[in-house]
This record gives C-alpha cells, structure tokens and sequence, in this order.
C-alpha cells in the first residue's frame, strides 16, 4: 500500500512529504534532457549543477517558469520521475496533494492533475500556495483572526490574509526570487560590460544582496565573460549597486503586499497591527527584505520558523487529515 | 390486486417524500459538524505532529 504524498511544486525547488514519514526530497526543479533524442538524462541537483554548462546536445531546463507551466510535457515528466523515485509504481497508487500558485490557469490546472494521475496518483488535488504555506507556517488560521501570509517563490510572489480556515484576501504578482537575479544579470551587463550566468547571479544575490540597507555590508568579487574582448573578467561589485539593480522587482512586490492589506476587511486589518505578517518562501531570505515590507506598510513583518518548507508542510498536513480538510482543495464545493 | 399495487405506491412515495423531508432537515447539522472538523483540523494541536516530525528530521540532519 502506498503512502500518500504532498508535493510543493515550486518554481526552483521541489518537495515532497510522504504521510506519516516527513520531508523525503526536497531537490531543485530542474531536468537535463538530450535535446536529440528527447531521453532525460538528469533531475533535481544533478540537473541543476549543469544550467549554463552544457554540451549542445544537453538542454538542462526548468519546466516551471513565473509560477506557470512553460512545459506540458517536461513537467509531466519531472512529476513521474519524482512520484517513481519516492516509491510509487503502477501497484502503488498514492492520493497525492500537490501546491500551486493561485494564480494558475484552468488548463494548467488540469495538466499538473492528469499529469500526475497518468504518472500514477490514484488521486490528485491541489491546494493553493499561500494557504498551505499559512497552515504550515503554524499560524492560528482556525481562529476568527487576521492571519497575512507572504509568500515569495522563485517566479511567484503571493500574499493572502486567512481566517477561519479560508482565504478572504489574495494578491498575486508573477514576480519573484529569479527576477531577482534577472535584474541582477542585467544590471552587471549594462553597467560593468561582463556577462554572468543565472547560477552566479543568484550567488551574487546570496552574498551581498539586500532589500534595504542592513549592517556590516561587504563588496563582492564577480566574474563573468567582458562582453568586449570575449575574456574573462572580474570585478568589484558594492551591495548598494545590488539594492540599486533590483528595486523594481522588490517594488513591485512590496506593492502587491500593499494591495493585499488594502483588500482585507477593517475588523481583520486591525489583527495585523498586533500579529504582524509572516513571510515564508525562499525569496523572503533576501537580507532586509522584511525591513523593507514593514517600513513601507508600518506593520511588523516576522520570519517563518522554516520558510523553505512550509508550504510543503501544509500540504503535508491536508495529507494527514484528507478527509477533514478536502474542502481546502482547489475546486472542491465548501 | 390493484388497489394493493396503489396503496404501496402511494406508501412509498409518501415514505420517499419523508426520507427527502429528513435528509434536508439534517443538512445544516451536517454543514455544522464539517465545519467544525475541518477547524479542528487545523487547529495548532493537530497541526503538531506534522511540524515537530519535520522540525525533529532537520535538527538531527544539523547535527550530523
């Protein structure tokens, strides 16, 4: 008999949670593929150490993009390999419980459903990102209380307000962590005249980048191919040109979050003021990040306890009580 | 004969019309009790042995 699963099926990483066992792979969302033959040839972190360095006849990919779907068919296969790899086969059929944003399409909907029903789920269901991210934040969402979530992912960035066990307030930007490190790319581009991959960007990113200014700020040395000469080349780079580089996407998703406050209802915004709003997701690890969301709202912003696994950690609870909980499902009549 | 086939339909959809009468009476209650085992689901206790299981795998994963 098969262990039911819950899949966060993120932008950069992937996690699964079987029932009554935990976390059993958390990798990122990546598959190498022979651009000849079509043959997958890597997934997850063995995958993802071959972006940017691989022989033509390799394409090393992420079929998730800004949140959506940019491949059926890849995705299909990425969903497979996961399922085959925590132990589900043609005689084990799981019920599987898999994340997505809110913001995803009835047809994408569909596609994530089938493709893991043909990968083999005797069942599958989806529960949105921010709620499952609030359940596992361990957020008091079963009480009559404002609760506000934000949720930065790699290509989205989802802020909802739960009370009562149900979404009364949602905004959702298709902007994330990876726009991050697009703007950081370009900006080295344009102002340094040296082109860096998206695996160095995001280490840039990690090293010395930061939302608002914070304490003990060290320069960084990058380097990258000069878009001149063809040569390799290094340079200095200063954490307030970082800040500089990726304003617009923090903007941006400072003001979806300020939207969001906007929406919810006046006896629920009051809980905020005193329950501040939590952030979970791998782009609310960018250094100042909630300084700069409580600066521009004047609410207290906390950091989640584990903000990489709590969405998977809600899904993982809905697993461990399906039957009380399948009116969450996406779809599902409450 | 026939006035037997009569009363049996007429008893039985009298009796079907009660089933319908009851089982629109109970839906509230239903709603009730769903409502609350879906809130009980998610309260903080419930919610415990799915946090402290993973919380306790990455603690002895750091320490290693």
């Amino acid at each position: 008999m098969a262990r039911d699963l819950a899949i966060d099926l993120g932008t950069a990483n992937t996690l699964v949670y079987m029932k009554g066992r935990g976390i059993v792979l958390n990798e990122p969302s990546v598959i190498a593929l022979n651009r000849q033959t079509g043959e997958v040839l890597a997934t997850g972190r063995e995958a993802w150490q071959m972006i940017g360095r691989t022989p033509g006849y390799i394409v090393a990919v992420r079929p998730l993009r800004g949140g959506a779907i940019t491949d059926f068919e890849i995705t299909e296969r990425m969903i497979r390999l996961l399922l085959q790899r925590v132990g589900v086969s043609r005689f084990t059929r799981p019920k599987v419980v898999i994340c997505v944003p809110s913001a995803i399409t009835e047809v994408e909907r569909r596609a994530v459903t089938d493709a893991a029903r043909r990968a083999g789920a005797a069942d599958a269901q989806l529960i949105e990102q921010p709620m499952a991210a609030a359940i596992g934040a361990d957020l008091p969402i079963d009480e009559p209380v404002g609760n506000m979530v934000i949720d930065i992912g790699g290509g989205t960035s989802e802020t909802a307000v739960i009370s009562l066990g149900g979404v009364v307030a949602l905004e959702a930007v298709r902007v994330g962590s990876f726009d991050i490190d697009a703007a950081i790319q370009n900006y080295v581009r344009r102002e340094h005249g040296i082109a860096i991959g998206e695996r160095t960007a995001e280490e840039i990113k990690v090293a010395i980048g930061s939302a608002d200014p914070i304490g003990d700020e060290n320069e960084a040395e990058v380097r990258g191919r000069d878009l001149m000469s063809g040569l390799p080349k290094t340079v200095l780079l200063a954490p307030e040109e970082i800040r500089f580089a990726i304003d617009d996407v923090v903007s941006s998703i400072v003001a979806s979050v300020v939207r969001c406050l906007a929406k919810a209802p006046p006896e629920l915004a009051q809980d905020f003021l005193v329950r501040g709003m939590y952030l979970v997701g791998g782009g609310g690890l960018l250094r100042g990040l909630a300084q700069r969301i409580e600066r521009e709202t004047r609410v207290p912003v906390r950091m989640s306890p584990m903000p990489l696994e709590a969405v998977v950690l809600g899904a993982g609870h809905c697993i461990e009580h399906y039957e009380a909980l399948k009116g969450m499902f996406m779809g599902a009549r409450r | 004969m026939t006035t037997v086939i009569v009363v049996v339909v007429v008893v039985g959809l009298l009796v079907g019309l009660l089933a319908i009468r009851i089982s629109n009476r109970r839906r509230p209650v239903d709603g009730v009790a769903s409502f609350r085992r879906h809130i009980d689901a998610l309260s903080p206790e419930a919610r415990r042995e799915v946090i402290d299981r993973v919380q306790n795998a990455r603690d002895s994963g750091k320490g290693k």
